[in-house]
């Protein structure tokens, strides 16, 4: 007659995940929960700088239509895929770049290309309200869904196109008269997307002196 | 120190501990014996070995 | 005695068991009840977990098929933005996720533990009232979802007005899990027993975890992505896996005749799984920006993950060998085997990407999507598919209406997922190829997936059609159950075909 295992089971059972909540979720809440910025000791800039407030917005707008499941932000090490190669950043990301995230959103799936530099990559704002309204105007071929409900089309007024309007042309364009303009929350989203740069000098990940001088 | 270090460190010392401490308690009350009739727990006087259940494909008359 | 029965200790919860169920006989422990008495007590809960189980499955079905849409041709419905791709993929995973695996895991681990420990369920009311906060949950979590209110958390995506609700259903049925453990009349424990009590013990922990220090007080920085992945890896190794390899221990024996081959195999696979997948999950991190160590660590248990797999592959092929013809009379045996093939074959796939030199190429393509449905749906969903079969039939005390529904059911979900998996895998693995060639452009790489997704479409609407005629099926034995009873045409309830086939 053997005994049941009723006791010995529910103990192997608590300290197993016990083990990994130790490991895996408490230790790098020590080792990176409390991450501050650094201070380049030779220009004294600040690295990751704090983002500014219509951007911190267009974060939450990002987070809100799910960006996340088809652009990553994490740019890979040198020696491993083709991230740098394919100029998606001058040197790998680390832990402190994203410090200031509320979300960290690192993504696990690149149906978009990565998004980590796309404000350094891609700083022209009238390019990414065209790409957002309708990828098709700037990137053929893509799959990206159209955004335009992130937009307004409305009569063109009296005092002629609003300077905001998208410039659209051919199958493109909005029905004569009419003019395509960024609501706020466009507005907020290019400005988060233009604030994405994580290309500051850190003892961790420096960028190369070559790289650097591009 | 914060206080996460300490539940770190407790933790390091005291899960082995008492992994190891429920390892030999459960093999001195001989909780490893395991017979190979616990593998008959399925069954029963109504469904015994040898008899299989849900043939119900294909049987239909 | 050596082993004084935990439940003499415990007239409170003795006197939740209905009838004499709950009186002592001879001094070791309760009277052992009936199958058929188990089956009755368990009715009205399980019912509820699998027929919303099942709503949730239709939703989330259709929400697939518009989000595999939507990826090959983005203007499709693109004007709605609660239809936005995002929304639509996030809403899929967690109806199915959340909505239907869940709930009909919950289902099955009520009835199996009922069956095991032999007794009735002790008061089902409160499994149904369980039941009732979780669809609250589920439908609050979604709705959010749509709405824009996603957290971006993968697998955790139900906004932080949810959770909660669906935190505290999973606390009960935890609760009650135990209590119908220690309540059993039988003293000994089955292995499928120790999976259930893990799981429903280990999910609260995590899904705890994950709430708290994601979404009511977020941690810092990258520290999100570990307890993320630590969550949401574990979803699938310490709730959905326990889950089903109890299933797939209890229903293979069952249906066959045969005990498993070896019980020592099937502890040892218990042990190692335990200690070994809940450091797995940072491998969905490799290459990203966090430590080495902990990216290491968890290659490491990824491959250790070979004993407890092994283990169970050779466990329950040697338990099979000789019996595979049974598979052709038994749906719930069709079923239980290609999911139990499945879990080997989704393990070892994903052992292989855990590996850095795979991961370089797989990691953020196809070939995940592809391991996600291998995982969850041609070893899970089968199973529990499997379990359903055996399971409705005996509770609602009526036979299957439809043998044709059940074929097309297992044809059209078997094809489907094969037609899914294979190919995006192997897709999945040349897009990873081509995004590491930096002279390939993007664009290019975004082309050659095209046809990839629209065979993904084809396969899913394969899927669709199975489930719709599973649904038909258990609508019509729904409808049956209130008619007057019958005798029985054939088999499952009579016990002639069981005679039949094991005389063969």
């Amino acid at each position: 007659m053997t005994m049941s295992y009723g006791p010995l089971l529910f103990l192997g059972i608590l300290l197993t995940l016990a083990s990994s909540w130790v490991g895996l979720v408490l230790m790098p809440h020590r080792q990176l929960g409390s991450l501050g910025q650094h201070t380049d000791p030779d220009t004294a800039a600040i690295f990751p700088a704090a983002r500014a407030g219509e951007a911190q917005q267009g974060a939450e707008i990002y987070r809100s239509l799910g960006c996340v499941y088809c652009h990553t932000q994490q740019v890979r090490p040198e020696d491993y895929g083709s991230d740098l190669e394919r100029g998606w950043g001058r040197r790998r990301t680390v832990s402190r770049d994203y410090i200031h995230d509320r979300t960290v959103m690192l993504g696990t799936m690149r149906t978009g290309p990565d998004l980590t530099n796309i404000g350094e990559r891609q700083s022209d704002a009238a390019w990414h309200y065209r790409h957002l309204y309708n990828p098709q105007t700037t990137s053929p071929g893509s799959i990206m869904p159209p955004h335009a409900f992130l937009f307004e089309t409305r009569a063109i007024g009296p005092a002629g196109r609003s300077t905001n309007a998208l410039v659209l042309e051919g199958a493109f364009a909005p029905p004569a008269g009419r003019e395509v303009v960024p609501t706020r929350r466009a507005v907020q989203l290019v400005a988060y997307l233009r604030s994405l740069k994580s290309s500051g000098d850190l003892p961790e990940a420096p960028v190369k002196k070559e790289e650097a001088a591009r | 120190m914060p206080v996460i270090s300490f539940i770190l460190l407790g933790s390091v010392v005291l899960l082995p501990a008492a992994a190891l401490w429920a390892l030999r308690w459960a093999a001195s009350t001989g909780q490893f014996r395991c017979p190979d009739k616990v593998a008959l727990l399925p069954f029963d006087e109504s469904e015994p070995v040898g008899v299989a259940t849900d043939q119900i494909l294909g049987n239909r008359r | 005695m050596i082993h004084p029965s935990q439940t003499s200790k415990n007239p409170t919860l003795r006197a939740l068991l209905p009838g004499d169920a709950g009186a002592g006989s001879g001094g070791d422990g309760f009277r052992k009840a009936d199958l058929a008495e188990i089956d009755a007590s368990c009715r009205v809960p399980v019912l509820f977990f699998f027929l919303s189980g099942l709503a949730w499955l239709i939703a989330g079905s259709l929400l697939a098929l518009v989000a595999s849409i939507k990826l090959h041709s983005p203007g499709f419905l693109a004007a709605w933005e609660w239809l936005v791709f995002s929304n639509v993929r996030t809403a899929h995973l967690n109806t199915v996720i959340y909505g239907f695996a869940s709930q009909v895991s919950v289902g099955v681990s009520v009835w199996l533990m009922c069956r095991l420990c032999r007794i009735p369920l002790p008061a089902p009311g409160l499994v149904t009232v369980a039941n009732l906060f979780y669809n609250l949950g589920v439908t609050v979590g979604v709705g959010g979802i749509l709405l824009g209110d996603s957290t971006a958390i993968e697998w955790l995506e139900m906004p932080r007005y949810a959770t909660p609700i669906l935190f505290s259903s999973y606390a009960l049925i935890a609760v009650w899990t135990i209590v119908t453990f220690r309540l059993r009349a039988e003293r000994h424990l089955y292995v499928s027993q120790w999976y259930l009590l893990a799981a429903v013990l280990w999910f609260p922990w995590l899904y705890g975890t994950a709430q708290v220090m994601l979404l009511l007080e977020p941690v810092r920085g990258v520290v999100q992505a570990a307890v993320n992945w630590w969550f949401a890896h574990n979803v699938l190794g310490l709730w959905f896996t326990p889950i089903g390899l109890a299933s797939i221990y209890y229903f293979i024996p069952k249906v066959i005749g045969r005990p498993i081959h070896s019980y020592y195999l099937s502890v040892l696979g218990f042990w190692s799984l335990a200690l070994f997948y809940n450091w797995n999950g940072m491998h969905h991190l490799v290459g990203g920006p966090l430590p080495a160590w902990m990216i290491t660590i968890s290659i490491v248990a990824s491959v250790m993950m070979l004993i407890p797999v092994i283990t169970v592959a050779i466990n329950h092929h040697f338990t099979m060998l000789g019996h595979f013809g049974k598979m052709r009379h038994s749906p719930t045996l069709r079923f239980i085997v290609f999911g139990a093939v499945s879990y080997t074959l989704a393990s070892l796939q994903g052992i292989a990407s855990a590996l850095r030199s795979v991961s370089e190429v797989t990691h953020f393509t196809h070939h995940t999507i592809a391991h996600a449905h291998l995982g969850m749906y041609a070893f899970f969903s089968m199973v529990m598919f499997g379990a359903m079969y055996y399971i409705l039939p005996r509770i609602t005390q009526r036979e299957w209406p439809c043998n044709g529904l059940i074929s097309l059911h297992f044809w059209g979900v078997a094809l489907g997922i094969v037609l899914y998996v294979v190919p995006m895998s192997l897709m999945g693995f040349i897009q990873g190829t081509k995004l590491n060639d930096p002279t390939i452009r993007f664009l290019d790489v975004v082309q050659f997936t095209l046809p990839w997704l629209q065979l993904r479409t084809l396969a899913g609407l394969l899927m669709v059609a199975g489930h719709v005629a599973f649904v038909a099926n258990v609508g019509w034995l729904l409808v049956r159950m209130f008619e007057p009873y019958r005798k029985p045409v054939v088999r499952i309830l009579t016990g002639e075909a069981e005679t039949l086939a094991a005389g063969k």
